[in-house]
């Protein structure tokens, strides 16, 4: 009679133990996170590799063609273009968001009236709505009857003619990257800021004795110390900007004449738009050894990061 | 030269309060073109004589237009149900990941944690042309639900990141007093752990809600049909004709859906800064 009670006593030991026990406890905690990035990114990413090895397109079979989708890229126009794209986009935005980032945080890193409200405004541009942001800036950019123009043209006498922002080859892309600091910069202020008040006083003031100008002290004394962090947010937005599909989908389209196309972009359209998932899928995985290296250098300087905390 | 050490003292901070005043503007003017615009009636919007940066005449027309327009309550309430779930599905899991990544002492424990942050690094257009056929044939591609499986897979990394970072400074003592007082492990968790942790649980949400409601190459890839649209598609393809833009209500539009982005940064500025320098982005 007493079996069932004693039984259930005994499976809720087990039970019970299983969540103590740090051993177990800790992979049951982590199981459903796991699973889920398992099933929704690991798997997918193998099926990506397999689909880039395919001719698939949409409705039909997926047949096995090697290394065709490759061969088709690297002769395929666009293709050339965006890889020429990204590496531009990527090279500028990050080298101006990085020094940008600095000055604003060596701004940001002096007492003034309302720093507190100042530095929330500054962020605005990160935190609002991607898309609706760059939807005014289509508006402020757009032909015709921008503003931009309008103020640089019309007020201020800048510029003799109109600038076409979004309709030439170039201003394009000149302008997806201004829009993408405009957007980054507060990120880059704020971390590099925080970075900065994290150095202790005592080493900024020793080298202040010895007769470091502040421009000396920030390049000898304290980058060096925040570099580590300065590296992190560098890579994380690097891998950001080279995947980025928001501003050349809202703002060109990729154009004009594909001067703006950008992996993501590309794949979309040719998986989307042509139904050439193979060939989509193939572009998105030529991304895949940069994105290792780059991956790569991020953990090692994490690592790094953490040992000195 | 002025003698009054005050005046001194300002003439040589105005370069500074120039350049500050500069950085400002770049960073603010798009947010106040793009209201004023939206305050603007239809002629209004493209006439550039006299001082346009403060609409005359300001009129609701616009709002009017977007609030009546079919579709954009359903766009909201999609966008905001979408948000939400995958929110506290993300949030919820992320904790659990998190908790245990920080805390616990097993093998594995390490590498799960850098596999996490190489999930966290993968940016969002490398998986979605698989992703859209594993939709496919689970059957729920161009549903709103395929957004429920999809937009986790971005939020569980960065969210699972951020909070084992914060869990790592959340003292343990608290929880083994309350073990050695009789609680049981989980209970000690839920009840000692998890307050203590909740800033960073906040901040986890926010940024989770934040990054739902802002997304876009998904919601445009996996999603079909007018009322399945969020926000971010609708008010796209609203207006939207052909080449042409209508720019008063879109900008209407706009500055609506930011608004609920712009309510959560006034209640929770302090966390996004934290999440921010926590490592938390989007490039």
């Amino acid at each position: 009679m007493a079996s069932p009670s004693s039984q259930n006593r005994t499976t809720g030991a087990f039970v019970s133990r299983l969540f103590y026990r740090e051993s177990t406890l800790g992979p049951i905690l982590l199981s459903p996170g796991f699973i889920f990035l398992i099933v929704m990114m690991a798997y997918p990413f193998v099926y990506a590799v397999y689909l880039s090895f395919t001719d698939k397109e949409s409705g039909g079979p997926a047949n096995f063609t090697g290394l065709e989708n490759f061969q088709k890229l690297f002769s395929y126009g666009p293709y050339g273009r965006t890889v020429i794209n990204s590496i531009v986009y990527t090279v500028f935005a990050l080298a101006l968001k990085f020094l940008g980032g600095l000055g604003l945080a060596s701004i940001l890193n002096r007492p003034f009236v309302g720093q507190r409200y100042v530095k929330a405004l500054m962020l605005l541009p990160w935190i609002m709505p991607t898309v609706f942001s760059t939807m005014i800036w289509q508006w402020i950019l757009a032909p015709g009857f921008s503003v931009a123009n309008i103020i640089l043209v019309e007020k201020l006498h800048i510029f003799s003619e109109n600038l076409p922002f979004l309709r030439d080859e170039r201003f394009a892309m000149a302008s997806l990257i201004g829009i993408n600091i405009w957007r980054g910069l507060p990120f880059f202020g704020i971390t590099f800021l925080a970075a900065i008040q994290g150095v202790s006083v005592e080493i900024l003031e020793a080298a202040k004795i010895d007769g470091a100008s502040p421009w000396v002290a920030f390049w000898r004394v304290t980058f060096p110390i925040i570099q580590p962090i300065v590296m992190v947010v560098v890579l994380i937005s690097t891998i950001g900007t080279i995947g980025d599909f928001d501003l050349p989908f809202l703002l060109t389209r990729g154009g004009p004449n594909d001067a703006t196309s950008l992996f993501s972009l590309l794949s979309y359209q040719l998986t989307f738009g042509s139904g050439r998932i193979g060939l989509g899928a193939a572009v998105t995985m030529t991304m895949f050894p940069l994105l290792t290296a780059l991956i790569v250098a991020s953990l090692i300087m994490v690592r790094r990061r953490q040992q000195n905390d | 030269m002025t003698t009054n050490p005050a005046v001194r003292k300002a003439l040589k901070a105005l370069p500074f309060y120039l350049l500050l005043g500069a950085v400002l503007l770049f960073l603010l003017f798009p947010f106040y073109w793009g209201f004023v615009t939206s305050l603007k009636s239809e002629n209004d919007v493209y006439n550039f004589t006299g001082n346009f940066l403060i609409p005359e005449r300001p009129s609701l027309s616009n709002y009017d237009l977007v609030l009546t327009k079919r579709g954009y309550f359903t766009w909201f309430a999609n966008t905001f149900s979408v948000s939400l779930i995958s929110t506290v599905i993300s949030t919820g899991i992320s904790v659990m990941a998190g908790f245990a990544i920080a805390r616990l002492r097993f093998r594995g424990a390490a590498l799960a944690g850098t596999l996490i942050f190489v999930t966290y690094l993968a940016p969002r257009g490398f998986l979605f042309v698989p992703l859209a056929l594993i939709l496919r044939d689970i059957g729920i591609l161009g549903q709103i639900s395929s957004l429920y499986l999809t937009y986790p897979t971005f939020l569980i990394p960065f969210a699972t990141w951020l909070l084992s970072g914060y869990f790592t400074n959340v003292p343990r003592e608290p929880e083994e007093c309350a073990q050695v007082d009789g609680a049981s492990r989980i209970g000690a968790i839920v009840r000692i752990t998890l307050p203590m942790a909740m800033p960073g649980i906040i901040t986890a949400g926010i940024f989770a809600f934040t990054a739902s409601w802002n997304e876009l190459l998904y919601s445009i890839a996996f999603v079909n049909g007018e009322a399945n649209r969020m926000l971010t598609s609708g008010v796209l393809g609203a207006f939207t004709a052909g080449d042409f833009l209508i720019y008063g209500p879109m900008m209407a539009a706009a500055t609506l859906a930011s608004l609920p982005i712009a309510l959560l940064y006034v209640m929770f500025t302090d966390r996004f800064v934290s999440g921010i320098t926590a490592g938390a982005t989007k490039g």
